[in-house]
């Protein structure tokens, strides 16, 4: 399958893999599989319990280049961002932005999912209350 | 009994009327080949799976079938007909064996069948439904993250030009592990098959419905253990090389 030149940098030059201290209250791990084809990514991030603000992401992903991809570029964008903001990313966005084709969408549903889920083991820690997901899943 | 196919292709034959009877490609009382529009796997193998969606087959019977139908339905045999009969003969010829194979291979056939009975499963379906999340259980993507760096830790270490037996021969009863694994889902799938059999011959919706949550979640699981034995297996094999 042909990959768009952003998908390729991304893949040659993935930014911010790496993995953060699980137990650390700042930071939240999301990992994640894809029914469709068994692959699996781990996203994570550190947050100022201040600003809420992410300050830090790292990904592991093992699975195909579209899957590396949204995942790189998914850390890139969350990084930054407040946790409210980052729930906003869709993977629409991350389809559009590396050019993905049909059959590799569900590849950035997989990042999409790695940064709710880390957001939600963040918020667990630190008993933040899911309100803002719910407006988010409304839209 | 109550049969679950809803038959859209014509019961009777185009040339001579006769009833359909065993496969809906052929009439069995004139020869002649039928249009194979709108016929599913399972008719196709009707007088083999019992007119029903089913999932137990006796694969020895679907065999003799196919074979028997192989030779009726091939293209040599329709050279003098009707410019019409040959296009169906080729088209039944193409879905004789795409049914032959999937309904074959049990995995195949499971997910066959639920697709056609409006599970999305697969990578058909890729995408397409995000609100519907199926992620495993955690342990499951907790171990099949944690094979794949060792995964990575052993072709690192192949690159660099060296080998290290521990990790080798760990990696070596992972693999055996998960085989087992696989083998043991297969053996369940049979029975969770079983019981979608039972559920439709009882009329038993509920039944049927348990069935067929159970296979798909049986079928996801898979995926994840297939992935990995495939990639375990060529990691040691690459590594064996050296
Ligand atoms: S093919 Fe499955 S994540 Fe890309
Ligand atoms: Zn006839």
């Amino acid at each position: 399958m042909a990959y768009s030149d952003k998908v390729i940098d991304h893949y040659n030059n993935p930014r911010n893999v790496g993995q953060m201290d699980k137990s650390s209250d700042e930071v939240g791990t999301g990992l994640v599989g894809a029914p469709e084809c068994g692959d699996v990514m781990r996203l994570q991030i550190r947050v100022n319990p201040e600003t809420q603000v992410i300050e830090e992401a790292k990904f592991k992903t093992f699975g195909c280049g579209s899957a590396i991809a949204s995942s790189s570029l998914a850390t890139e964008w969350v990084k930054g961002k407040t946790v409210a903001e980052a729930l906003e990313i869709k993977n629409t966005d991350i389809v559009k932005e590396l050019a993905l084709p049909p059959v590799k969408i569900h590849c950035s549903v997989l990042a999409e999912d790695a940064i709710r889920a880390a957001i939600g083991d963040w918020k667990k820690k630190n008993n933040v209350a899911e309100t803002a997901e719910v407006a988010v899943a409304a839209h | 009994m109550t049969s679950v196919v809803t038959t859209s292709a014509p019961a009777a034959c185009w040339a001579c009327r006769a009833a359909l009877g065993g496969s809906p490609l052929l009439c069995a009382a004139c020869g002649k080949v039928q249009p194979a529009a709108g016929i599913d796997y399972f008719q196709v193998f009707g007088s083999v799976v019992g007119f029903e969606r089913r999932l137990t087959i006796d694969t020895a019977a679907l065999e003799r079938e196919f074979h028997r139908l192989s030779r009726r339905l091939h293209p040599d045999r329709f050279a003098r007909a009707t410019a019409q009969e040959q296009e169906w003969s080729l088209a039944a010829t193409a879905l004789l064996n795409d049914a032959y194979r999937t309904l074959r291979e049990l995995v195949q056939r499971t997910e066959y069948l639920l697709k056609l009975e409006g599970f999305e499963i697969g990578e058909e379906f890729a995408g397409k439904n995000k609100t519907a999340k199926r992620q495993p259980p955690a342990d499951l993507l907790e171990e099949v993250f944690e094979l794949n760096m060792q995964l990575e830790e052993m072709r690192m270490n192949r690159k660099m030009g060296e080998s290290d037996p521990a990790l080798h021969s760990e990696l070596t009863a992972v693999s055996l592990r998960f085989e087992s694994e696989l083998a043991k889902l297969d053996n369940n799938l049979v029975e969770k098959g079983a019981a979608w059999d039972a559920g439709a011959a009882a009329g038993d919706s509920a039944g049927r419905a348990t069935a067929a949550k159970d296979m798909a979640a049986q079928l996801d699981r898979r995926r994840y253990l297939r992935n990995l034995v495939r990639d375990v297996n060529e990691a040691l094999s690459t590594d064996k090389e050296s």
